[in-house]
C-alpha cells in the first residue's frame, strides 16, 4: 500500500470498506485486462486451428535449424524474463529501490533482445517470399495471415511491455512509481510469457518439418 | 503487513525452480515435436504441456495461489467457459475441408 493510500486509510478507516479481493484496484484492473486480453489471444488461436482443420494444403515450413532453434532461444529468453521481474518486484517490495531498477532494465533488456530476433525471423520470412497473402511453397496462403497476424498480436504486446518497464523503471528510480506499479506492470509482462507459451507450440511446433 | 496488500509467498529458490521447470517442459515439447507422433496426439501432449506451463506460470510467477481464492474463482472459470465455447466451430472447420474451398 502507498503511503497516500495508507494516509488515506488511517483518516476515512471507518468509512472504506477492504477490497473483497484483498488487493489494489490497479492490481484488480490489471488482472481484469489479462483475461480479456487471454480471450482475445484465445479467439485467434482458435481462427488460427479452424483456418489449419479447414485447409487440406496447409504448409509445414519450419525447420530444426534455424527456426525451430531460434523459438527456443526466444522462449528461453522470454522465461528469463519473467525471472528477472519477479527479482524487480521482490526488490521493489523490499524497498531496494536501485536493485529493483537494475532487474526492471535486464528485463527490458531481455524484451528488446526476444523483439530483436522476431523481427530477424520475420523479415527472413519475407526475403523467402512469406507474407499475408504469398506462400512461396505453394500451399495455403492461409499460413501466412495467421503465422503474421499471431506472432505480430504478440510482438506487439512485447513492445507494449518493453514501453512500460522502462517508463515504470525511470519513474520508480525518480520516486513517481512505487513499488505496486512495479508489480502490476510484472503481472502484465507474465501474461505475455504466458502467452507465448502457447504460441511456440501451437504456431511453430505444429508446423515443424 | 497492511489489509489490502496480499502476502508474496515465493521466494528465490521457488522462482527459480519453476523457471528450471519451464525451461524443461519446453525441452519436452520440441524433443516431442520430433518423436514422429501422430498430429492429433502430438497436438494433445502440447496443448497440456502448455496449460501445464500457464497453471505454474499463473501461480506461482503471476502469485494467484498466494491471492485470495476469490480472485482466482472470480476470473478462471470465466475465461475457461469462454475459451470452452469457442469450440463450437470445429465443425465448420471440418465442413469447410469437405467443400474443398
Amino acid at each position: 500500500m502507498s503511503e497516500s493510500e495508507m494516509s488515506l486509510s488511517m483518516h476515512h478507516g471507518a468509512e472504506l470498506e477492504e477490497s473483497p479481493f484483498g488487493i489494489q484496484s490497479k492490481k484488480l484492473v490489471m488482472w481484469l485486462f489479462i483475461i480479456a486480453d487471454a480471450a482475445t489471444f484465445g479467439a485467434i488461436l482458435f481462427g488460427y486451428g479452424y483456418l489449419r482443420a479447414g485447409s487440406p494444403n496447409w504448409s509445414r515450413p519450419f525447420a530444426f535449424m534455424p527456426t525451430i532453434l531460434n523459438g527456443m532461444v526466444m522462449t528461453a529468453i522470454l522465461l528469463t524474463s519473467s525471472l528477472t521481474m519477479l527479482f524487480a518486484v521482490a526488490a521493489a517490495q523490499a524497498g531496494r529501490r536501485e536493485t529493483s531498477v537494475r532487474w526492471l532494465g535486464l528485463t527490458t533488456l531481455l524484451g528488446i533482445i526476444f523483439a530483436a530476433l522476431h523481427l530477424r525471423e520475420w523479415f527472413k520470412m519475407f526475403a523467402e517470399g512469406w507474407s499475408t497473402s504469398a506462400n512461396p511453397l505453394g500451399g495455403s496462403v492461409l499460413f501466412g495471415g495467421s503465422f503474421f497476424s499471431i506472432t505480430g498480436l504478440h510482438l506487439l504486446h512485447v513492445t507494449a511491455g518493453v514501453v512500460a518497464l522502462a517508463v515504470i523503471a525511470i519513474g520508480f528510480r525518480r520516486g513517481r512509481f512505487d513499488a505496486a506499479h512495479v508489480e502490476t506492470t510484472g503481472l502484465y509482462w507474465h501474461f505475455v510469457d504466458l502467452v507465448w507459451m502457447f504460441v511456440f507450440p501451437l504456431v511453430y511446433l505444429m508446423n515443424a518439418r | 503487513m497492511t489489509t489490502m496488500e496480499s502476502s508474496h509467498g515465493p521466494g528465490t529458490r521457488l522462482y527459480v525452480a519453476v523457471w528450471i521447470g519451464l525451461l524443461a517442459i519446453v525441452g519436452v515439447e520440441v524433443a516431442l515435436t520430433y518423436a514422429g507422433l501422430a498430429p492429433g496426439l502430438l497436438l494433445m501432449a502440447l496443448l497440456a504441456l502448455a496449460v501445464l506451463e500457464a497453471g505454474l506460470g499463473l501461480m506461482f510467477f503471476m502469485h494467484l495461489k498466494y491471492e485470495r481464492r476469490i480472485l482466482f474463482w472470480s476470473l478462471i472459470p470465466a475465461l475457461i467457459f469462454v475459451l470452452l465455447m469457442m469450440n463450437h466451430l470445429w465443425r465448420d472447420a471440418s465442413r469447410m475441408i469437405q467443400l474443398h474451398l
